[in-house]
């Protein structure tokens, strides 16, 4: 299976063709700017058919910071990273954050929602 | 003076951008702000609400059958400055605001207003007296490709974290081949010297400034707010408006 | 499979990539991931460190400045200019493909 970490923005979904995904990631974070682009993302996922979208809610402190971003994006399943200093220290140390001792709860969420995904083992590539 | 900011994405350019702007536009200076990033970024960080794209469609026009020249250029008769006047919105502080177009998943609506941002902003007296404040794409070779021509000084935002300082070393490199504008850094939310050192030391820049981490500046974002109006005091806006002063005095 | 990460720069999107690709692998698939962004930096966010990661980025440079030969295949670009990330993840950066300049 191949995972693509786009261009930062919308601008290589809105160079994409017809091309069918199986699953978008739309991560966003509880800033105007962040939505703006995200929900701009989601939206043009819809719009193209491209697949599934999840929106990733990432740095949520509050209920607030997830209200926000669910409201500015309705429709689309939801899924929370809370706020997580074991990433910003991994990123100074330049590590994985799944690398550090203690992974902290924002890689445990993520590690879940790539649990939860449907693949199967059998299915390669 | 005639600075754009460069950074990847997250280093808080536009905010310091946007604060800079502001800073040398309070001290009596005639600013005209470009945002040439297709993330919003800018405007927030000037303390502008959304701004539609200003029509830039019409300042362009196409060259004729059988005349010579540039494809597009800007409509006969409007000169730079009288372009400025007419698209550029007014923020606080008298800062004037030029953005083209974001994307919104249109690619073709956005090629004339890109022409006519590209001849406003190659189109402006060396000497003029508009000083020059730009947010450029922290992507590939955007900055030194002529998106920045109106730049005599490059400025590298970069956070102390392995991502900021690898995508500041590329952009050093992208730099160095021009004889043109200078390039330096400013090293964003600093903890302690031991962070400055570490940018100066893994980005080969030379750290012309030291923005402290700020809970003021994040809070200001999160409520789409221009930092220099939502937390004034604060360590990272002061150490901003120093910046400014130092660049003016520096001459 | 198909998968692709989106967002804001500086929004987490690449941390997001790297962990999933990872997790992915550890349930025992196949994973290939492609670094699309115009600041390619997933090979620290998947663990390989800021030298492997900005070998790669020369090496896509050097591509994309025709000092190679032939545009590779999907294949190629895969093999002979991926790298090895940890969990059997394999990465390769493909920002030129992916991202023609603006204009």
């Amino acid at each position: 299976m191949v995972i693509a970490d786009f261009e930062a923005g919308i601008g290589t979904i809105t160079r994409l063709g017809e091309q069918k995904l199986d699953l978008v990631l739309v991560v966003v974070e509880p800033t105007p700017k962040s939505i703006e682009v995200g929900s701009r993302a989601a939206g043009l996922a819809s719009e193209k058919s491209l697949g599934r979208v999840i929106v990733v809610a990432n740095r949520i402190r509050s209920e607030d910071d997830l209200a926000m971003i669910r409201s500015a994006l309705p429709g689309h399943e939801v899924v929370a990273i809370p706020d997580d200093r074991a990433i910003v220290e991994a990123d100074r140390l330049g590590v994985s954050p799944l690398d550090l001792p203690d992974r902290g709860p924002a890689v445990r969420a993520l590690v879940e929602l790539a649990e939860s995904l449907p693949v199967g083992v059998a299915h390669q590539m | 003076m005639r600075v754009a900011f460069v950074g990847k994405g997250g280093s808080g350019k536009s905010a310091i951008a946007g604060t800079f702007a502001r800073a040398l536009a309070r001290r009596g200076e005639p600013v005209l702000t470009i945002d040439s990033d297709p993330m919003p970024g800018l405007a927030f960080s000037l303390g502008l609400e959304v701004v539609e794209d200003a029509v830039l469609d019409d300042a362009v026009v196409e060259r004729q059958e059988g005349e010579e020249g540039p494809r597009f250029r800007l409509r006969p008769g409007l000169t730079v400055a009288e372009a400025i006047e007419q698209y550029a919105a007014v923020g606080p502080d008298g800062v004037r605001f030029l953005q083209f177009g974001k994307l919104r998943g249109h690619v073709a609506s956005l090629f004339r207003s890109q022409l006519a941002f590209r001849e406003i902003t190659h189109g402006l007296p060396p000497n003029g007296r508009w000083n020059v404040v730009g947010d450029l794409p922290g992507g590939t070779r955007q900055p030194f490709a002529g998106w920045g021509d109106y730049a005599h000084t490059f400025i590298i935002v970069v956070e102390p974290s392995a991502k900021s300082l690898l995508a500041a070393r590329r952009l050093a490199k992208l730099a160095s081949g021009d004889r043109g504008p200078k390039v330096v850094g400013v090293a964003n939310k600093v903890s302690d010297a031991g962070d400055t050192d570490l940018v100066r030391e893994r980005s080969g820049l030379e750290v012309i400034a030291s923005i402290p981490w700020d809970e003021a500046l994040a809070e200001a974002e999160r409520n789409a707010k221009a930092p220099i109006d939502y937390a004034p005091e604060s360590p990272a806006v002061r150490a901003v408006e120093l910046l400014v002063a130092r660049l003016i005095e520096e001459g | 499979m198909k998968l692709a990460v989106v967002g804001k720069g500086g929004s987490g999107k690449t941390t997001t990539a790297a962990v999933i690709a990872r997790t992915l692998a550890r349930r025992g698939m196949s994973v290939v991931a492609l670094d699309c962004d115009t600041n390619p930096n997933l090979g620290i966010s998947l663990g390989v460190g800021d030298e492997e990661t900005e070998r790669l980025i020369a090496m896509r440079q050097a591509l994309d400045e025709g000092q190679e030969e032939h545009t590779p295949t999907w294949d190629q670009l895969v093999d002979r200019f991926g790298s090895d990330a940890p969990d059997g993840v394999r990465l390769a950066v493909v920002t030129r493909i992916e991202n023609p300049e603006p204009g």
